[in-house]
């Protein structure tokens, strides 16, 4: 099994009566509530959080796309790959992702993948959201109804543009390009694995089974209230003949360990309640618009349009309900190994995404978190679904082959800084 | 008058939508081009105009029984396939009453083809923008929220109705089947609203309304918020002679809230001599 370090990135100051003053966290939200003061501060130490997982042996460090959001500070991830690309040369990248029928032209993520791919020594995971409402529809004015139509153009463009090796004319209904050609291309051959992040329609598992990638379930409800929908995931792998590798699948958890169960609720709750009631206050009212969802999946009874509310993520729950729900997994290092292993049986995920940085949570109690998880954790689940290849992994350059960071600098800088020739 | 209109299907033929037509009164052609919410009922103006006018109500795919979205691709095929409905229903120079979307669809359709629309009405059309007044948010509020845009008061039968399907979307899953299907038709019928108007419903009409040549009404609500009153004086200065009525005491949806003025406005206008 692997795991991968996942970052949201969430501004930590929402004022305490944030759900009573405003909307929503996402779209509408003043951006007088930021301070790019402290924001530098903050995707500073986003990035050591990042980096001290790679160095702690995570198989993986992950961001992710969200615009005009409060939880999530990363409007271009791509930007943060190509720092984390720089400073790390272990763990895998992986962007989870681009919403690819944002980009015009859809090229532009060809491009930065390829480039980030050159870039780590083919670390990257590429990830191809369809996107929000909130994100694609509402920030980015994107036609719900269009939107899919949209998104399969860009991939099927992007990943011809990886492929091929002599420029194209791309007549498409959305993107007309005279010729495509790209450069660079990336290092992993035929492509980067490609993770699709979904909540659950059986459009995106047939996508993604169809074309061999990996489905990324995200849901902020933990790994109890997953079991149904994973479990409709493996019906219809298995009602499509495909098998049942565990690396197909992905789950993201939201974990916290301490040196006890006690000292975890004690130190974690401000910012797990941050999370769950200010993080997650989102607006209804723009999470359906119509069209977003085809009608077998609001048949389907998955979420209704235009307005509904049983959206369940943890809010007005005690610390007891959520962790007892599962939908954190928090507690001493043998409490949450006993629950990893639990969810990841139960789900039969081979990767798992793990938040260890989760809504308001400063430097040292995330990094003493991480540290807990890399090293009381990890080496008890890690050969979990070892009898099973994980086909989703990228095809990086042997680790002896990555170029680090400054090292050319080092190699020259004898020659390049010695005294200048005086002619004779 | 009859308040049970007739319900007849045309088949455009292979590759274009089926448009389920209501039909009511004798008389000269009236096409009437709905607004967002659909003709949930043979109600508002529509008895009313269907005393002197053969009505047409034609609706677009994804109401009642229309089909095909799929084939009206952009915006000049929807108004295209305005002119395919009058073409199958062998309706010339007819009198276009549009109410919101279908106000913009039939100014847009008078600016395409001025020769064929013999008289005009829009009732608190769509398709204009100024950034001082912003139409609201058809497609990012919920439907308790957007009733507050749409009427003046909340308490007629209609806003009540409105507020009533709110109901649907509870946080329990105890809908019944009717209900679902209910949801089901509303997303339908919305989602083909949300393909031309979405995000910002406007895409040009301003600069193409000089081309109207029909005699034009502009109807508005008095306390119309979903799109603010300011929009009849673009539209009376852009169209050539064009007249504006305002009903007192209404909102977005005149027709269900002020039937009784609102269609003796446009009665009164259908009788007017052309200028």
């Amino acid at each position: 099994m692997k795991f991968n370090w996942f970052h949201l990135m969430p501004y930590r100051w929402l004022p305490e009566d944030f759900r009573e003053r405003y909307h929503g966290v996402w779209v509408d939200l003043p951006n007088s509530l930021y301070d790019p003061g402290r924001g530098h501060t903050l995707y500073n130490e986003y990035l050591d959080m990042l980096e001290y997982a790679d160095q702690l042996g995570f198989d993986a460090i992950g961001v992710n796309e969200h615009h005009q959001n409060g939880y999530g500070l990363m409007p271009s991830p791509n930007l943060m790959a190509a720092a984390l690309a720089r400073r790390t040369s272990k763990a895998m990248i992986l962007v989870l992702g681009n919403s690819i029928a944002l980009y015009n032209p859809p090229t532009r993520v060809a491009e930065e993948f390829a480039m980030l791919d050159v870039l780590s020594g083919g670390r990257l995971i590429a990830g191809f959201p369809v996107g929000t409402p909130m994100d694609v529809n509402f920030c980015y004015g994107q036609n719900p109804v269009t939107l899919r139509d949209k998104y399969r153009e860009a991939h099927d463009l992007i990943l011809k543009a990886w492929q091929e090796r002599e420029p194209f004319a791309w007549n498409g209904k959305y993107t007309k390009l005279r010729y495509v050609n790209l450069w660079p291309q990336p290092i992993q051959k035929p492509r980067p694995p490609i993770w699709i992040p979904g909540t659950g329609s059986i459009e995106t598992w047939d996508f993604c089974a169809e074309r061999g990638y990996n489905y990324s379930y995200l849901s902020f409800s933990g790994y109890k209230r997953a079991r149904k929908v994973l479990a409709g995931y493996w019906e219809r792998m298995a009602a499509l003949g495909k098998e049942a590798n565990p690396y197909s699948c992905t789950f993201f958890q939201q974990v916290c360990i301490s040196d006890t169960d006690e000292a975890c609720e004690r130190e974690w709750w401000p910012h797990v309640d941050y999370f769950f009631n200010k993080c997650l206050h989102l607006y209804p009212g723009m999470m359906g618009p119509p069209g977003y969802m085809t009608e077998a999946s609001i048949r389907a009874g998955v979420v209704a349009q235009a307005g509904n509310t049983s959206l369940n993520m943890g809010m007005n729950k005690s610390w007891k309900e959520l962790t007892e729900g599962g939908y954190i997994i928090a507690g001493s290092p043998a409490t949450v190994r006993q629950q990893i292993e639990e969810l990841a049986r139960s789900l039969r995920c081979g990767h798992l995404g793990v938040a260890l940085h989760i809504g308001s949570a400063p430097m040292e109690l995330t990094n003493r978190s991480t540290y807990l998880f890399a090293t009381e954790v990890l080496p008890h689940v890690r050969s979990i679904w070892n009898e099973w290849e994980d086909h989703w992994w990228p095809k990086a350059l042997p680790a002896d082959k990555r170029e680090q960071p400054g090292s050319h600098n080092a190699a020259v800088q004898a020659r390049a800084e010695r005294p200048k020739e005086v002619s004779a | 008058m009859s308040d049970t209109p007739r319900s007849v299907l045309l088949d455009l033929g292979a590759n274009r939508p089926t448009i389920e037509v209501l039909e009511g009164g004798e008389g000269p052609p009236l096409l009437f081009l709905h607004g967002a919410g659909g003709i949930a009922a043979w109600e508002g103006a529509l008895p009313l105009l269907s005393r002197d006018y053969h009505v047409y109500a034609p609706l677009l795919p994804g109401f009642g029984q229309s089909t095909g979205l799929e084939y009206i691709e952009d915006q000049l095929d929807l108004f295209l396939h305005g002119f395919d409905v009058m073409e199958a229903l062998n309706i010339d120079r007819p009198y276009v009453v549009g109410e919101s979307l279908g106000g913009w669809m039939a100014a847009e359709m008078a600016a395409l083809r001025p020769e064929h629309i013999g008289r005009l009405a829009l009732a608190a059309p769509v398709g204009l923008w100024r950034d001082e007044a912003p139409v609201a948010d058809l497609f990012g509020n919920m439907l308790h929220e957007l009733a507050r845009y749409l009427f003046h008061d909340l308490n007629c039968a209609a806003a009540q109705r409105m507020l009533s399907m709110t109901q649907l979307f509870s946080n329990k899953d105890d809908r019944t089947q009717e209900q679902i299907e209910t949801i089901i038709g509303m997303s339908r019928g919305f989602r083909t609203v949300a393909k031309f108007l979405f995000p910002i419903p406007e895409n040009g009409l301003e600069r193409r309304l000089w081309r109207i040549k029909a005699p034009t009404l502009v109807v508005w609500g008095e306390q119309d918020r979903f799109i603010s009153p300011v929009y009849a004086e673009i539209f009376r200065e852009k169209i050539e002679r064009a007249q504006v009525v305002t009903i007192p005491n209404s909102g977005h949806l005149i027709g269900l809230e002020s039937p009784e003025p609102y269609a003796a406005a446009l009665l009164s206008w259908g009788r007017e001599e052309p200028s």
